[in-house]
């Protein structure tokens, strides 16, 4: 066997160690119910939703600057009280689509990083345009 | 449809720019159906001319058309024509000419064009210098230039409901592009300005400047090697196109790295994630095409010096460009969704991009597989003391670094595939994407530094026998010592948490020390190695510079508020900290004190005061940084904050606004913060006080408070003080200054001072109230205070008088005696400005039976114009302006009137309490030690390739002069 293909092959085993454990770092988005039973393993997940607009968002940066709650309606439709260990992220509101990362607590999903998707400028500038036409 | 005549459009910009957009687009397609008539007819130089001539003319054209296109973008920009869409998007009235670049290449548009521009220029260059490349070459850059112009295109093709859009021009008129009621006027073009969107204030940055076109001449000159690779594969010259790609890979290897590097410089001066990379995936789509380019630069030397890897140096170039329009399809396409925060918005060119994709991947797998058992490969097998040997190795540790990050970022990719494929698809996301990238490039790292560290001092075409161990040994052994030793110094400094950590730092110094004694013993004599070294060299102090920086970062912020339950990562997340003004908060070696802020324009700069502490709580250094927020045009929103840092040269101290109180987030929040007070009036003449009582809640408690209140009004003043009054000309101002005491429970009371103020500019009412934090309590002026205080000057019957001082007149049957001018007026109805000259004129009220009274108008020259303050008796009714003065005869003129008397001033004061305190600010403070060793690093490997281009085109040139 010559070098190359020694080379190749050590490449190749490397390459499904690697897949191997990059798989162990990848998991779907979950929804509340299935955070609940991943959290007894103690992992962190991903879990995707949408803000609650009736329901109380508190951030009292007096009391504590580095805490957030409210409520997130998960892709099943359950509604579930959220602790965000940050500050009250900026056009929190407009969100259209929030990604949590974090752990399911007993009272509470305890997210220590958050991601928004917010409404793309084109549309704004159509709302824009409407707005100025009919006012 | 009736035609409406529009009025104030500019059409004739519009109409020159489709053509040029046409133009350029036809134009490329004939120049690279041309050229390739040309590379095809290469054996009949005859004919191969013609098809040349035609397409370099072609070609030209195109150029010409591309710059006419941008000229008539940056035309209408300038000239704010905001009835053309692309304008209205990415213009304001308030833009400063020197952001029109940023506005320009803000939009997707503008950014394939500054594209298109850099492929013109850099497809000129290859028409003058490529030679007999130049026909392969331009011809594959022009079917690039078709296919990217193909997007600016805008036109529909097919009927009806099945009309397809080809591209999106960037200059089409809003009209054009928005159905709007709008458009119904024929004069719509003069409501345009004040709907302008105009750039984004997080891009009105000089980063924002200098960065896109450096990246986009990165992004455009990776084209280049692919060309060359095309048109080696094409022309089966497998050889000779390895010496030209060679010099434009290195070209392009240090763009592009410098236009990274800026991104990242960017990022950590104006944006705030609080660092220079965060594996964001716009981030590695542009780093990955590098990686590969990088690896390909190795292979091609390789393939130069030894005729080995040619296959190899095919697959990374063509990879490279096809990498960089991998990365244009995720960052234009809308695919990456939530997971990035610079990805463009959508803009329905999905499918014109999977075609550029597409058609480019396949053109390079074609013209692969047609040639590859005709290219070369020899016979016998390099040998592994062989530096080619290794540096192959390396770059093959390049490509799975490259080819890790490619998979990590193309998870979005993967899910939407999936989606299609199985609509129960559950998307995929990974945990914790930046630790994930960190622990395998770690390793990648310790490899390539350990790599290009010894094979330095291996040699071309090693045989297997002859290697000679003892100087090589010599000089791995002075690289191992210098770099343990560095190694062990350097762990003193900062703390590399993981054995992990601990090789890579080795690795780093393994890699300076090595190349330190590569360019000293063999660079001099050999000045293409000197650009190797300096390569090497500044990778290695790049990789010192990121181990001490990233996972060595120290947040000086740490959250003061407990709370339970969390585990030690989480904790660290909890990294704002809030700062009330005036109030010195201490934490780790620092005291930070928030003393105040200013707003300039739409930038507000908050003042935080650093003292660093010893151990012993002494002060050993002081300084002030000033983060700063941005708001939007109409203040309705914070649109970006920008950290501040102190630089020392062996660390940064990095700080952020977090977050502000809400009623200083945006107008509308101040608005619904007053209104939602409950102010209460109490009227009082200077001395006098009031009380009262109010109650308040305890949150979450059954438990009310009374508290019983005492305001005391100690003065009041006919100008404003107070300290956020900034004065001008013309304002009318008054301020008051009281004392406030609350009583709680029997528990000592709190007082507090205060200063209220309230100002009438130019018919405007403004409101400075005293906020008093202790006791949560607003006070402020009524705007009443205004029907007691002014006197309609029309109702006032003014008698013009002359006088002298020393004389006594009448007014009215009031008895005024002249006492004395006043050069230096200090009286409370007027507030001096600055250049003021003033003159006050004593006027003394005698009335019979009752004390003297005295008035001091005052006669002001201010901005070359003549002024007064007026002055007034209330009780007697006098009202008295001082007009003129006359320096030669001593005479001055007033204007003096007597009318009813009115009863002495009884101060409105509107007092509401439960007004929570919003004078605190909330930042993130981090440490970043040896930041300054990534930046100097990294500019330092980007010199070194700059540096092998330069010296390799220079060599060329002598030798070309002895032939």
């Amino acid at each position: 066997m010559n070098k190359t293909s020694i080379i190749a092959l050590i490449m190749a085993i490397l390459a499904l160690v690697i897949f191997y454990q990059v798989s162990g770092e990848v998991s779907p988005y979950v929804n509340f119910t299935t955070a609940g039973a991943t959290a007894e393993e103690g992992g962190k997940v991903k879990i995707v939703g949408q803000l609650v607009k009736e329901k109380p968002m508190v951030w009292e940066p007096t009391n504590d600057p580095n805490y957030f709650s409210f409520f997130l309606r998960d892709q099943e439709g359950l509604e579930q009280k959220v602790v965000l260990l940050q500050g009250k992220p900026q056009d929190f509101e407009m969100s259209e689509q929030i990604v949590l990362t974090g752990r399911m607590t007993e009272e509470h999903f305890l997210a220590s990083e958050v991601q928004l998707k917010c409404p793309s400028k084109y549309k704004d500038e159509e709302s824009f345009l409407k707005d100025i036409s009919e006012g | 449809m009736d035609s409406i005549n529009y009025i104030g459009e500019h059409l004739l910009p519009r109409q020159l720019g489709h053509f040029a957009i046409l133009l350029s687009f036809v134009a490329a397609l004939v120049s690279a159906v041309a050229y390739f008539m040309a590379t095809q007819k290469r054996n009949q130089p005859l004919v191969a001319k013609g098809w040349n001539t035609l397409a370099r003319g072609a070609f030209l054209t195109h150029g010409a058309a591309v710059f006419t296109a941008i000229g008539t973008i940056f035309y209408v920009m300038l000239n704010k024509y905001y009835e053309f869409q692309y304008v209205q998007a990415h213009v304001s009235e308030e833009l400063q000419p020197r952001y029109v670049f940023s506005a320009f290449w803000e939009g997707q548009e503008g950014s394939f064009l500054l594209w298109m521009f850099w492929h013109v220029v850099l497809g000129t260059v290859i028409l003058f210098t490529a030679k007999k490349w130049e026909s392969p070459v331009l011809s594959v850059i022009s079917s690039v230039q078709a296919v990217i112009g193909s997007m600016l295109l805008g036109v529909y093709i097919g009927f009806g409901d099945l009309a397809i859009k080809f591209g999106s021009n960037p200059l089409l008129l809003l009209r054009e592009v928005f159905d709007a009621p709008i458009f119904k006027q024929a004069d719509y073009v003069e409501l345009l300005p004040q709907i302008a969107q105009g750039l984004n204030p997080s891009l009105q940055n000089y980063w924002m400047t200098i960065h896109p076109p450096t990246l986009f001449l990165g992004f455009a000159s990776t084209v280049v090697p692919f060309a060359f690779a095309i048109a080696g594969l094409w022309t089966k010259d497998h050889k000779n196109w390895l010496r030209p790609a060679l010099h434009w890979t290195l070209f392009s290897t240090a763009v592009l790295g410098t236009g990274i590097l800026m991104g990242g410089a960017w990022a950590y001066e104006a944006l705030n994630f609080g660092g220079y990379w965060a594996w964001d995936p716009v981030e590695n789509t542009s780093l990955v095409p590098w990686i590969i380019l990088v690896a390909g630069l190795h292979t091609n030397l390789i393939a130069k010096s030894t005729g080995q890897g040619i296959r190899a140096t095919y697959i990374y170039y063509l990879l490279g460009f096809l990498l960089i329009v991998y990365s244009t399809f995720l960052t234009r396409s809308g695919i990456l969704g939530d997971t990035s925060v610079h990805a463009f918005t959508e803009m329905g060119l999905e499918s014109q991009l999977l075609f550029f994709l597409f058609f480019f991947i396949g053109m390079a797998v074609v013209a692969l597989i047609w040639r590859w058992r005709g290219i070369p490969v020899p016979q016998k097998e390099e040998a592994t003391s062989s530096k080619e040997f290794w540096m192959f190795i390396g770059s093959l540790t390049l490509l799975m670094s490259a080819v890790l990050i490619t998979g990590a970022t193309s998870l979005p990719v993967v899910n939407t595939i999936a989606e299609a494929i199985d609509p129960a698809w559950l998307p995929l996301a990974l945990d914790d994407p930046e630790a994930h990238h960190n622990r395998f490039q770690l390793y990648i790292g310790v490899f390539i530094g350990l790599l290009s560290g010894f094979s330095q001092f291996l040699r071309w075409r090693e045989k297997s026998g002859s290697f000679k161990w003892k100087p090589f040994l010599i000089h791995l052994s002075v690289a191992i010592v210098g770099a343990l030793a560095l190694t062990a110094l350097t762990l003193t400094w900062i703390d590399a948490r993981t054995i992990g950590y601990k090789i890579l730092v080795f690795s780093g110094w393994f890699t300076v020390v090595s190349n330190l004694d590569y360019l000293i013993s063999f660079a001099r004599k050999d000045l293409k190695a000197a650009g190797s070294a300096v390569a090497h060299f500044g990778f290695g102090i790049m990789i010192i510079g990121i181990m001490a920086s990233g996972p060595n970062q120290r947040v000086i912020s740490k959250n003061t508020f407990l709370m339970e339950g969390l585990t030690a990562d989480e904790e660290l997340k909890r990294t704002t900290l809030l700062l009330f003004k005036d109030q010195p908060m201490a934490m780790e070696n620092y005291r930070l004190q928030y003393t105040g802020d200013t707003l300039v324009d739409f930038t507000r700069t908050f003042f935080v005061d650093y003292e660093k502490l010893d151990a012993d709580g002494q002060v050993t250094e002081t300084f002030k940084l000033e983060p700063t927020v941005l708001y939007t045009r109409e203040f309705d929103d914070i649109a970006i904050t920008n950290p501040s840092t102190k630089r020392y040269w062996n660390k940064d101290i990095f700080t952020v606004i977090m977050s502000l109180p809400q009623e200083e987030t945006s107008v509308q929040a101040k608005q619904e913060k007053e209104d939602s007070l409950k102010y209460r009036l109490h009227e009082l003449y200077p001395g006098n006080n009031v009380s009262f009582y109010d109650t308040t809640q305890l949150s979450d408690l059954d438990t009310n408070f009374v508290d019983d209140y005492r305001l005391e009004l100690l003065s009041f003043s006919r100008h404003a003080k107070h300290p956020d009054y900034i004065p001008e000309p013309n304002d009318l101002g008054i301020s008051v200054d009281f004392r406030i005491q609350r009583s709680r429970n029997r528990r000592k009371p709190i007082v507090e001072t205060g200063q209220a103020a309230i100002i009438l500019r130019d018919g405007l009412l403004y409101q400075y109230p005293a906020q008093l934090n202790e006791i949560n309590t607003r006070v402020k002026i009524d705007e009443s205070i205004f029907d007691q205080l002014l006197v309609d000057e029309n109702t006032l019957d003014y008698k013009e008088i002359k006088v002298k001082p020393g004389e006594t007149f009448t007014v009215d049957g009031q008895e005024i005696f002249f006492a004395s001018y006043d050069p230096k007026p200090e009286v409370d109805h007027y507030l001096p400005m600055k250049d003021d000259i003033a003159v006050g004129a004593q006027l003394v009220l005698k009335s019979e039976g009752e004390e003297d009274r005295m008035i001091e108008p005052i006669f002001v020259i201010r901005d070359k114009q003549a002024v007064r303050a007026r002055d007034e008796d209330r009780e007697l009714g006098i009202y008295a302006n001082f007009v003129n003065l006359d320096p030669q005869t001593n005479i001055g003129t007033f204007f003096i009137a007597k009318a009813a008397p009115r009863p002495e001033l009884n101060v409105p004061l509107a007092v509401a309490t439960k007004s929570a305190r919003a004078d605190w600010i909330s930042l993130q403070a981090i440490e970043f030690p040896g930041i300054n060793l990534f930046w100097a690093g990294s500019i330092l490997m980007l010199f070194g390739l700059a540096l092998s281009m330069i010296f390799r085109l220079m060599q060329k040139r002598s030798m070309r002069v002895v032939q």
